[in-house]
């Protein structure tokens, strides 16, 4: 017999911990054709970081997109970095990226100021590769024009450096009280489950992730994000465990025919994927982070909505077959007396 | 290792002639020969990542031996996705919708979607869904793959309705 139900789970998850220092670095040059270079030493590794960047980047300098490049992945050549996880490369990373780019966009004005004859900068805005005088637009030079003015008539190139890191609070050992992270990420996810009775198999019908990143700084690569970790997450709550020979010792199932992974077939036909994007201050532009939390809460709400189909509760990760139909026999026996 | 033999194959179109160890898979063959499109997962036919078109049906060249494939034809996720039409429409799909993430499974997703498009090529999100089930990805949770090969596969469709060949 086929029985439905579904289930609930929520989350917070820390972004940034404070208790050491947790820092990114970053360096830019604006070239005299208006193109920039941000070195960083967060890596990339296919969330999509990098296309993130190089838009705070842009953002922050006026620049196009197309004229960022990011340099990433070589510790040669790019500054520390604590490394890519935890959910901190957009929020640290972004933040020195952001700090980086203001001091970037603050040589190329002083330049342009002294080009333009102006006393002070402050009135210089910058858009889409041009400056211009704020009340009076006429007065503008592009990007490629001041930082070539800057490099070869100041004699200054336009470089800057920085970083950011959180601020380090230990926990105060007597009341373990302090502040261990600088931002939290919330989330709420609901499964919808089938479980056949008779073969024990749970198969997820539909899942809705709402989550709460901050701002979303790149909306697809945010999609992306939630529905691959919720993927994941039906992995660690149905299928995937690595099973151990107690005997000879190793791993017996070291292979992906026999550690299973959910296919194209196990992903629900239904996913809803929704942001509530309530800007986080201390973030690049309102941003927080959305990549771990993803996978955390759809295993608690996947096994929620067994106990709701069914009545069984599984506390041992994956809900195999075996174990959802070990426990609806149990279930049984007890409910027989 | 023993001797090498000599294999005539088609690769993406071009004849060319490769020394292979009798023991040795097509992967290996096409990788050490420069086409490293092709991605070496797990070796063992379980991730999908490796998949090429022989002869026109996808197989994964890690449990494909090289020797065997004498005289065959063989299409890398390079080759396809710079063919007209459906090559370069669902590569172009792939980027519009977002399909690639890390992209370590995207050579194999690409083959095993143009297969799918050459083949059936029905705007089906569970046939597609089905097409690719050999083809692992960790990251992307599928759904923007499924979404890139539906939204390809309904573009031809259109595009042939609208030569009335329908």
């Amino acid at each position: 017999m086929i029985k439905k139900g579904t289930g609930m789970a929520c989350m917070f998850y820390p972004n940034g911990s404070t208790g050491k220092a947790n820092p990114a670095g970053a360096f830019i040059k604006i070239n005299h054709d208006g193109t920039a270079v941000l070195n960083i030493g967060a890596t990339d590794i296919g969330q999509g970081s990098n296309t993130c960047m190089a838009q705070i980047a842009a953002q922050e300098m006026g620049l196009k997109l197309s004229q960022v490049r990011v340099v990433t992945g070589d510790t040669e050549l790019t500054p520390y970095d604590a490394g890519t996880g935890a959910c901190r490369v957009t929020y640290i990373a972004g933040n020195a990226v952001q700090k980086t780019a203001r001091k970037a966009k603050r040589l190329l004005l002083d330049a342009a100021a002294r080009k333009m004859g102006l006393i002070h900068s402050g009135q210089l805005v910058i858009e889409e590769g041009e400056i211009f005088l704020r009340y009076w637009p006429a007065k503008r030079m592009t990007i490629a024009e001041a930082a070539t003015y800057s490099e070869r008539i100041l004699g200054q190139p336009i470089i800057a450096v920085d970083s950011y890191s959180p601020a380090t609070m230990p926990l105060e050992e007597e009341s373990g009280q302090g502040m261990p992270f600088e931002v939290s990420i919330y989330a709420t996810q609901i499964a919808e489950v089938e479980v056949d009775t008779d073969t024990g198999e749970v198969k997820v019908t539909k899942l809705v992730a709402v989550h709460d990143c901050g701002k979303m700084l790149n909306p697809m690569l945010v999609e992306g994000q939630i529905e691959g970790g919720v993927v994941t997450g039906i992995g660690y709550g149905l299928y995937e465990q690595i099973i151990e020979d107690p005997v000879e010792g190793g791993i017996r199932n070291p292979s992906l025919a026999t550690y299973q992974i959910p296919t194209s077939l196990d992903v629900p036909e239904d996913m809803v994927i929704d942001c509530v994007e309530i800007p986080e201050e201390k973030g690049p532009y309102g941003a927080k982070g959305v990549s771990e939390p993803t996978c955390n809460p759809t295993a608690p709400a996947i096994i929620n909505a067994i106990y709701n189909a069914t009545g069984v509760r599984i506390r041992d990760l994956p809900a195999t077959r075996e174990k959802v139909l070990f426990a609806l026999r149990e279930l049984e026996r007890k409910e027989e007396g | 290792m023993s001797e090498k033999v000599a294999v005539s194959l088609k690769i993406n179109g071009k004849e060319v002639t490769l020394l292979a160890a009798p023991e040795q898979n097509l992967l290996r063959l096409l990788r050490e020969n420069g086409y490293v499109e092709v991605k070496c997962g797990c070796e063992e036919g379980d991730c999908g990542t490796c998949t090429v078109l022989l002869d026109g049906l996808s197989v994964k060249s890690c449990v494909t031996p090289a020797c065997a494939c004498e005289g065959r034809e063989v299409w890398t996720a390079a080759g396809v996705s710079r063919q007209e039409r459906i090559g370069r429409l669902l590569r172009d799909n792939f980027a519009k919708y977002g399909a690639s993430q890390c992209g370590f499974c995207t050579p194999g997703m690409m083959v095993t979607g143009v297969n799918y498009l050459m083949n059936n090529g029905v705007p089906d999100r569970q046939a597609i869904r089905a097409a690719i089930s050999g083809n692992l990805c960790r990251c992307t949770g599928y759904k923007k793959i499924i979404d890139a090969i539906y939204h390809t596969a309904q573009e031809l469709r259109r595009e042939t309705a609208g030569e009335g060949m329908l």
